[in-house]
């Protein structure tokens, strides 16, 4: 394994192996039938969704669920838990691994007799393997059919080098940290500028005639992974994503994903406010001192913190080596940023940036709604905004009674 | 075809004619910027992404980054240093998505977005002009 851990890493590790029990087997058992969910009368178009330290136990601010994939049309499934909640990204990944049985009986995507591989690109890294036909069911409800990745795969072990050049390879559960990545944000498809006929191509998708001989292709928008929310057959323009505030450092936080957005009783608007974005970059604005992030700030719950400025810039000295990547201010830092949607509609948030050092000190904790680090050119509202809102995520096209997605609503 | 994939043809750290090399590569427009004490050369790629590579008096690219929709080829904006971030990203780190920021002997890289919407710079700090801060390049 190169993963080699830090030393406070290391310890919090340790700990929190015990307290989650996450160094047992990776995922559920075998199970045969229909979907979880919906039993006792609760509604069907809830999931339960947690904060902890994930399967390998060093995740900080990491939001996971569970997810059940089964090859297409059939009772073979396989629940797969510490699967992460990612409004930052679209369509189900799921690591090779984390399928044990499962993986040898999906289908893969073909065309031309050439199979379908990925290369999604994230901002983190990469991920690759080949996309795989699955019906995917997250509480009571169900996908039927969905393009789906699957990472790691044995049979497409060798990462063409236009892929590998994107980035650093996350193709196993040490350094992916989860089970695989549910990308529930605004939108449908992974990659618009993949499919045929457009002028670019973003270079996710690859045609492979056989193991390590692969080249890049294009893919309709139909054939693409994405987002299962859109493919449910109700409850399918959005979702809520509902978790309780966390004044402090933790060590785990439970809370609810809800599908739909003004489908049923549980998922209303209410009094939150909408905020639209833009549909071509998915960004809002916002304010922070004197700076203005123009159509380049987001909220995902896929980021780990709130991660802002350039250290210099925000006055705030970041973390000595190995802990580099977030800030640590010798004080609490008591923040205020102003983030206004495309439609003009806006709110002034508070937020607390504390010492990521003393936060990580805590070796119980894998929650921690004070964490900040630096990042040039984006306002990126990580998990911590999450923590005591109910923020509704509108899929772009959907229509809800808040107007068409996509937007975020809270 | 394969020769010239694999070849290591960055242009972070080295000379300002890697620039040219860069954007017939990348077939892309470049465009300077003069500045005060460096020029930007920037590039849009294929896939959307804007490319700005930063030159220093003396000729050299001390800084590269990276805004749009797709990831760019790193490899090649950042040379040898790509595989010095491979190791980074590979060995120091709390498992973190969408956001990354490694520190490693020169070199300094941050990356972070969305799926669709990704910003991302590296650079040298020894390279900096006189002057010349990290909040200049992005």
């Amino acid at each position: 394994m190169r993963f080699v851990r830090l030393q406070f890493t290391a310890m919090v590790c340790a700990a929190l192996i015990c307290f989650s029990g996450c160094g047992g087997a990776s995922s559920g058992s075998n199970k045969s039938g229909s979907g979880s969910g919906g039993s006792g009368g609760s509604p069907t178009n809830t999931v339960a969704i947690s904060v902890n330290a994930g399967p390998t136990g060093n995740y900080a601010n990491g939001l996971f669920a569970t997810v059940t994939v089964c090859a297409s049309g059939t009772s073979n499934c396989q629940a797969i838990n510490d699967v992460l909640v990612d409004t930052g990204s679209f369509g189900l990944r799921i690591l090779s691994s984390a399928l044990n049985s499962l993986s040898s009986a999906l289908s893969n995507e073909t065309a031309n007799g050439n199979t379908i591989v990925e290369c999604a690109q994230f901002s983190d890294g990469i991920t690759w393997g080949p996309v795989a036909i699955a019906d995917v069911k997250i509480g009571g409800e169900a996908a039927s059919a969905i393009p789906v990745q699957v990472i790691g795969s044995p049979s497409f072990s060798s990462v063409p080098s236009g892929c590998s050049s994107a980035g650093s390879p996350e193709d196993n559960q040490s350094s992916l940290g989860t089970n695989g990545i549910l990308g529930i944000g605004n939108f449908v498809q992974d990659c618009p500028a993949c499919a045929p006929g457009t002028t670019k191509n973003g270079n996710f998708y690859y045609a492979c005639s056989g193991p390590s001989s692969c080249s890049v292709t294009t893919v309709s928008l139909a054939d693409q992974v994405q987002n299962p929310v859109a493919a449910f057959s109700t409850d399918n323009n959005g979702v809520v994503i509902e978790l309780p505030a966390a004044t402090s450092s933790t060590t785990s936080l439970s809370g609810s994903m809800i599908f739909g957005i003004g489908t049923q009783s549980n998922n209303a608007l209410g009094s939150a406010k909408v905020y639209t974005i833009n549909p071509s970059t998915g960004n809002f604005s916002t304010t922070f001192n004197s700076h203005t992030y123009s159509d380049s700030s987001f909220l995902d719950t896929g980021s780990n913190a709130y991660f802002f400025l350039d250290s210099a810039e925000a006055g705030l000295p970041t973390c000595p080596s190995p802990a580099n990547g977030f800030y640590c201010p010798s004080s609490p830092a008591n923040l205020t940023a102003t983030n206004t949607g495309a439609n003009n509609a806006s709110a002034s948030i508070p937020f607390t940036v504390d010492n990521a050092e003393t936060l990580f000190s805590n070796v119980n904790a894998a929650v921690f709604p004070t964490l900040g680090g630096p990042l040039s050119g984006l306002f990126d509202w990580g998990l911590p905004f999450f923590y005591g809102r109910n923020v509704y995520v509108a899929i772009a096209g959907a229509s809800t009674p808040g107007g068409t997605g996509p937007y975020w609503a809270y | 075809m394969l020769l010239a994939c694999s070849f290591a043809f960055g242009v972070l750290g080295q000379d300002v004619t890697s620039v040219r090399t860069d954007s017939a590569r990348i077939k892309a427009a470049v465009a300077v910027l003069p500045g005060q004490s460096y020029s930007v050369h920037e590039m849009i790629a294929p896939t959307g992404t804007t490319i700005k590579e930063f030159v220093s008096p003396a000729g050299e690219v001390f800084a590269v980054s990276w805004q749009g929709p797709y990831t760019p080829d790193l490899r090649q904006l950042m040379g040898d240093y790509f595989d010095q971030y491979l190791r980074a990203a590979q060995t120091f780190r709390r498992i973190a998505r969408h956001v990354v920021h490694i520190e490693t002997g020169d070199l300094v890289f941050e990356s972070g977005g969305h799926m669709r919407f990704i910003v991302g710079r590296a650079y040298l700090r020894s390279k900096l002009p006189d002057g010349v801060t990290a909040d200049a390049i992005r």
